[in-house]
């Protein structure tokens, strides 16, 4: 199982939780699965082609996918996968 | 303290000039409190979908809303997460480190918004289980046309607290 961390204004889809347990063998198996348990959450990450939007970005461990292999990285047991949003704000 | 050089401090003010109304955001880099690098970063807001804009929340959401996409940007910033994540492995490539986020306030004081603070925290939550450095937050207000005004603040425990910055020559 895959530690899947959840950013805060995704949290009302997975019950409030900051941490969800996934199984996959990729990060496209995960969003995958993660879109199977809890509904509606994959669309709020990637886009229609299922491209990650543009506002976030995707960590194995502490390392970006994009310098991975992107969604086909590949995680074994005890890896971590964080969800970030890029920093934004307003005045 | 946080040491800037002062062309940094001039290409964060021209930088949002030149995007004005629209507000501008970047990343500052450096080590030990000195800043040796900027890193200009698109606001993607205006090209965001409505229902991309739930990444904000409560009243600024609601104002976002009601807004065109293009207006929607004078208000508020999204960094493009691509060239945030180009910018921190350029910085760690350098052996520096990401000492700040920086944005304008096209129309009001140098000081974090509701919004600013809120996902600052957010962000604060992350970063420390990404082991990155604790940034600092900086605003170049526009306000007074004539004369910009740029403050750093470090965000914890949902307070901000303003840290000096002291221009160097360079």
């Amino acid at each position: 199982m895959i530690k899947v961390r959840i950013p805060t204004p995704l949290r009302p889809m997975t019950g409030g939780k900051n941490e969800v347990e996934i199984a996959g063998n990729s990060v496209a198996e995960i969003l995958e699965n993660l879109g199977s348990a809890h509904p509606g959450i994959k669309e709020r990450i990637c886009d229609d082609q299922g491209e990650v939007r543009r506002f976030i970005n995707i960590y194995v461990n502490e390392e970006d996918i994009r310098f991975l292999t992107g969604k086909e990285t590949p995680l074994k047991d005890g890896d971590e996968m964080s969800i970030i949003p890029a920093i934004a704000g307003g005045n | 303290m946080l040491h800037i050089p002062s062309r940094i401090i001039q290409d964060m003010i021209a930088h949002a000039r030149e995007l004005a109304p629209h507000e501008c955001c970047g990343i500052l880099s450096g080590k030990t409190q000195q800043v040796a690098e900027i890193f200009r970063i698109t606001n993607i807001l205006a090209n965001m979908s409505d229902q991309e804009l739930s990444r904000f929340e409560g009243a600024k959401l609601s104002d976002l809303k009601q807004l065109s996409p293009e207006e929607r940007a004078d208000i508020a910033f999204q960094m493009d997460a691509r060239e945030m994540a180009m910018a921190q492995r350029e910085i760690r490539t350098k052996d520096q480190e990401l000492l700040g986020f920086y944005h304008s306030h096209t129309a009001s004081p140098a000081r974090p918004s509701q919004t600013d603070i809120t996902i600052a925290m957010e962000f604060e939550s992350y970063r420390q289980k990404l082991a990155l450095p604790q940034p600092l937050h900086l605003i170049i207000s526009l306000e007074n046309r004539e004369k910009s005004d740029i403050r750093a603040y470090r965000i914890q425990d949902s307070q901000a607290t303003e840290i000096p910055i002291q221009q160097i020559s360079s």
